[in-house]
């Protein structure tokens, strides 16, 4: 689904990540960890192409995106929902808007649309929120409005940057209880996160970055 | 359709939520429009004075007392086939005598002195009114006028030549302030579609991530400027009406010297036209040029 080869980033002579060879298949549930400053975010923006690998090449679903015009870039990110670590939600409209806003940019039909955004907040349990103005609701809802922007599109992989890092313990484990429910249905999922806590409790593939560099690459069973 | 409607919607959107800011910028549009809009009618107007008086140009050719008739049917033929001829008339020597006992019969007597006319034989030419066509009749007159049997020839063009000056500076000077003003306008619109577009520039990355078409990011911003820019056009073009009806109300004297030029009735079609498709323009042109550098599209 995901495959890097020997792709390295650098910002101004910097490395932000090195020589980094990967391959994530579909349907998997990744955490992705280290500190802050290992690449995480980096590696993530160079799957949806916020940015360009300074050299090697990335497979998306047997595309090479590193080839793909800037004009047919939305091609692309249709594939991939992203939950961003800030949110990004517009904070002047309503649940249902911001939830909405994929599928409008597409030109989906009103009707559709609607149905569509039912069944989103109702995977993320937030139906009751659905005309709030976003500035209204708490953070861990406004995390949950930005979780069903993403899969309202049907996305074949599903990205989020620290979705947890503003949240309280429980907060963060309903969160990622319901990022396993998307995966559950076929959805290439890859979490970045620190929280070391939460990674022990969902036991799944761990790829840690350090420095830019992948120092770990391994599978942990409940239990382990 | 449905795309279309949501561009004007943000459109629309956009220009309300900024009203000082583009209320402003439509000012200054409409003024950057009226200041070429009104050399533009006083150069039409001139052009509508030449070609009035135009329609009464006339040259006379004198031929010399020794051309055959042969040579003077040639003569008129070859005058009869230019393009520029409206009208040709042949006056004989004796005709030409006559012609002058029946103006001026108090004179006849002179006539008496004479054994034949002493007048030349004349070929009368009536141009077609057009004041693009003056350069050109200079020029075929002097062209005849060294053929064989033509004497002299009678031809006052000065009067136009004065007039197409004017008229030819007015829209020089017209064309010179337009550019520098309509860059001016350019200037103004490119700000405002950037201010626009840092007050929705998170609005625009969201897009942009979650699978937007660059078109569909940057059509409303279009749309923004097409309407500055075509509003602005409109109200330069009420400006400039405002200003002509207005004129001969407080011009004073200098009103009665120059309505002989410029017709203060009305607003020529064309020029209202203009000044629309020209405020469009600009306001296409500036915004795309402001999203291109603006709106970003491609991966760092």
């Amino acid at each position: 689904m995901i495959q890097f080869f020997h792709v390295s980033k650098q910002y101004f002579g910097i490395e932000a990540l090195s020589d980094l060879n990967l391959a994530i298949d579909r349907g998997e549930f990744i955490f992705l960890t280290g500190a802050s400053g290992a690449g995480k975010s980096t590696l993530l923006k160079l799957i949806y192409k916020d940015e360009e690998p300074s050299k090697g090449q990335i497979l998306i679903d047997s595309v090479n995106s590193t080839l793909i015009p800037a004009n047919k870039l939305y091609k692309l990110r249709r594939q991939i929902g992203i939950v961003f670590q800030d949110f990004k939600l517009l904070m002047n409209r309503t649940v249902h808007e911001n939830v909405a806003i994929p599928l409008l940019v597409r030109g989906e039909k009103k009707a559709d649309i609607e149905k569509k955004v039912n069944s989103a907040l109702a995977l993320v349990g937030l139906t009751y929120r659905k005309r709030y103005l976003t500035a209204h609701i708490s953070g861990g809802e406004q995390q949950r409005v930005a979780i069903a922007r993403a899969i309202i599109g049907n996305p074949k992989i599903l990205i989020a940057d620290e979705p947890t890092g503003n949240l309280d313990t429980n907060l963060s484990i309903e969160i990622i209880k319901i990022f396993e429910r998307i995966n559950a249905s076929g959805i290439t999922t890859i979490i970045a996160t620190h929280d070391l806590n939460l990674i022990n409790l969902f036991p799944r593939r761990i790829i840690k970055l350090d420095k830019g560099q992948l120092v770990q690459d391994r599978r942990i069973e409940a239990g382990q | 359709m449905k795309f279309i409607l949501y561009s004007l919607k943000q459109a629309l959107a956009n220009l309300l939520r900024n009203k000082m800011v583009n209320a402003l910028c439509l000012g200054i549009i409409a003024f950057t429009l009226l200041v070429p809009g009104i050399f533009n009618y006083i150069s039409f107007n001139l052009e509508r004075y030449i070609n009035k008086l135009s329609e009464n140009v006339e040259a006379i050719f004198y031929i010399k007392d020794e051309s055959d008739s042969a040579t003077i049917e040639k003569l008129l033929q070859h005058i009869q086939a230019s393009l520029l001829v409206k009208e040709v008339g042949f006056t004989s020597k004796d005709q030409a005598q006559l012609k002058f006992a029946g103006e001026f019969p108090e004179l006849k007597y002179i006539l008496a002195e004479f054994d034949e006319s002493p007048f030349p034989a004349s070929i009368d030419v009536k141009f077609l009114a057009d004041a693009r066509n003056l350069i050109q009749i200079e020029s075929f007159v002097r062209d005849i006028n060294h053929s064989g049997p033509v004497e002299s020839v009678q031809l006052n063009l000065d009067w136009a030549r004065k007039i197409a000056l004017i008229k030819k500076f007015a829209s020089f000077a017209g064309f010179f302030l337009s550019a520098i003003l309509m860059i001016v306008s350019i200037f103004i619109i490119f700000n405002v579609v950037k201010i626009n577009i840092f007050y929705r520039r998170d609005e625009i990355n969201i897009l942009r991530l979650v699978g937007a078409s660059n078109w569909y990011i940057k059509t409303p911003f279009l749309i923004e400027g097409l309407i500055l820019g075509f509003l602005g056009g409109l109200l330069a073009g009420g400006l400039l009406l405002l200003t002509i009806k207005a004129f001969p109300l407080y011009a004073g004297f200098v009103y009665h010297i120059i309505k002989q030029l410029i017709d203060f009735k009305l607003l020529p079609q064309k020029i209202f036209w203009q000044l629309l498709a020209t405020g469009t323009a600009i306001g296409l042109l500036s915004s795309f040029i402001s999203l291109h550098r603006f709106v970003k599209v491609r991966p760092d």
